[in-house]
């Protein structure tokens, strides 16, 4: 046995320069794919944002100067306004996600018997998987005019064609893929924490609710954090939602680039929103990935 | 005052549960029933009567089916070009010990982060510079860097369930590296590729983003169809589209609980974040 063990280490040198070579080709597909179809096209548009555009024509000359007014423009309040409703829809979105998916993702985490439990991650999954455009249609459906719009506008005291209901809808088309995917991440968090922890503090006197609050809720803030980013992630890039449920009156980011590519063809314009998005959600991601490494490393 | 705390909790949570059901599935029973309304136009819900109509609107128009044809394709090509690449690189950078490992993983899941849209942007504005003009050879590259990144991400977190021990052990009691790959490592880490494979097939099912900004007149998908039919013309053949949707991701969950089993999903940190142990 422990021969085997040396007579492998002596051959060190060899094979690890030959799992080199092997790994280098198993990345070899993926690196090309990701240079070609994602680096390649990003980078191209990096180029075409900083072009001269001329209105009347389909994208910019060939040799078109060199420019930062496609930027600039951006910081027009009638743009800013577009990210300012991204941003507005993507934090209150994901946060009523959260509240509303923690209970439900714990009851299914606790749950003992194994019945239930399939049934409802299975649910929670095919919820998940449910095509977007089956959802926008069977939201439109319920909540349009052909639908309880006059009721619950009624309900309400807004008018059904008016902007806030618009607005609540464009939020309802969100959650309903967002509470889904929340839920889901969560039940892997709270599986991963020890039980005994919640009812040695009720043993100590602590009410049910207290000891979530105190013990539950603290430990899973790196599962809370990570739930909200993909949740805000998916709210940043959401384009069909705003686009069919918000009847125009309502548009994302993801929109204003589709316009711009589809009605004037200032390409452009089109790629300098694009790269400004891309910035902005990355920096979004890693300073609130950055915030939990370091809260999780506080714990530690 | 405890118990009255702990009562009012848990009344909230059970509303909430109820609440949460009745958002998520009392649309999808509406858009059932109006699939099948027996009313010539779009009227109020609950019809009072009831056909196949929009059904039979739906498998007549070649519209929607050359739609359906063109997603299932693309949708299987993609699905395959994705797990093979994203197998291989999984496995690579599992296997890959050098400087920059973390890097390269993220680099990897990156694409994750990328709006679709920017991606669809992207890629339209480069085809066109080299030339390439056909719908679904651009349709087939967008679908494959989107659901690239997935495909690796599951198959990842399937590999570093396994222990390296275990491929240790092979090889110490004297199975080549190849045999201890297929032998122990390929068929621990099948869960996760087949996870990764049905999520790629989803995926690229229900793009609208990127295959919006790529379709040709001759190559678009169901959903690019189903798009532009909404914001013409309101009629229930959408519905019926999505009946027939519904049934596919059925059939898919289905699957994907036959082949991995939907309890083992969640624990395998397919969910969770990237620094997460799970």
């Amino acid at each position: 046995m422990a021969s085997g063990i040396f007579a492998g280490r002596s051959k060190t040198a060899e094979s690890l320069m030959k799992s080199l070579k092997s790994t280098t080709l198993l990345l070899l597909p993926g690196l090309v794919l990701f240079l070609a179809f994602l680096v390649l096209p990003l980078a191209n548009i990096v180029d075409e944002s900083l072009r001269l555009f001329e209105p009347g024509r389909i994208g910019s000359a060939k040799d078109a100067p060199y420019t930062l007014a496609n930027y600039a423009e951006i910081l027009q309040p009638s743009y800013l306004i577009y990210f300012a409703e991204t941003f507005k829809f993507g934090i209150l979105s994901s946060l009523i996600a959260l509240v509303v998916s923690f209970p439900i993702a714990y009851g299914v985490a606790r749950q003992n018997n194994p019945f239930w439990r399939k049934l409802a991650v299975g649910f929670l999954i095919g919820m998940m998987f449910l095509s977007t455009l089956v959802r926008v249609n069977a939201l439109q459906l319920t909540f349009g005019p052909t639908g309880y719009a006059q009721f619950i506008a009624g309900l309400l005291d807004v008018s059904p064609s008016g902007r806030f209901y618009t607005e609540m809808v464009v939020t309802f088309g969100l959650l309903h893929y967002l509470i889904p995917i929340s839920a889901l991440t969560l039940i892997g968090t709270i599986q991963n924490l020890n039980p005994r922890l919640v009812e040695a503090s009720q043993v100590l006197g602590a009410s049910r609710l207290a000891s979530h609050l105190s013990i539950t809720l603290p430990l899973c803030i790196p599962g809370l954090v990570s739930a909200f980013l993909i949740s805000f992630t998916l709210c940043l890039s959401a384009f069909v939602v705003p686009m069919i449920l918000g009847k125009g009156k309502v548009l994302f980011v993801s929109n204003l680039i589709y316009a711009r590519f589809s009605e004037i063809a200032n390409y452009p314009s089109g790629s300098a929103v694009a790269i400004t998005m891309l910035v902005v959600a990355l920096i979004t991601i890693y300073a609130l990935t950055w915030m939990v490494s370091k809260w999780h490393g506080d714990l530690k | 005052m405890k118990r009255f705390i702990d009562h009012a909790a848990a009344w909230l949570s059970v509303a909430n549960l109820v609440i949460v059901l009745i958002f998520l599935v009392f649309p999808i029973i509406v858009a059932i029933t109006m699939s099948f309304d027996g009313r010539e136009y779009l009227g109020r819900f609950p019809p009072p009567v009831y056909s196949l109509r929009w059904y039979e609107r739906f498998i007549s128009d070649t519209y929607y089916l050359t739609g359906l044809a063109t997603s299932l394709k693309l949708a299987t090509i993609a699905t395959i070009v994705s797990t093979a690449a994203g197998v291989c690189t999984a496995i690579g950078l599992d296997r890959y010990e050098g400087p920059g490992k973390q890097a390269l993983e993220t680099l990897f899941l990156s694409s994750l982060v990328v709006p679709a849209v920017v991606i669809g942007f992207a890629l339209l504005l480069s085809f066109a510079m080299v030339g390439v003009f056909d719908g679904f050879t651009r349709l087939l590259a967008g679908h494959i860097i989107i659901t690239f990144p997935y495909t690796v991400r599951t198959t990842l977190a399937g590999l570093v369930g396994i222990r390296k021990t275990l491929t240790e052990a092979a090889m110490s009691l004297g199975a080549t590296e190849r045999r201890a790959f297929w032998d122990i490592t390929f068929p621990l880490a099948r869960t996760g590729m087949v996870a990764g494979a049905v999520f790629a097939f989803a995926f690229s099912m229900d793009d609208v983003a990127v295959s919006l900004f790529l379709t040709s007149p001759d190559s678009y998908t169901l959903p690019v169809a189903m798009v532009s039919m909404m914001r013409t013309n309101f009629d229930l053949t959408i519905a019926a589209a999505s009946v027939v949707l519904m049934v596919f991701t059925f059939a898919l969950i289905l699957f994907l609980d036959w082949a991995v089993g939907l309890d083992r999903l969640i624990g395998k940190g397919v969910f969770s974040s990237q620094g997460e142990p799970s």
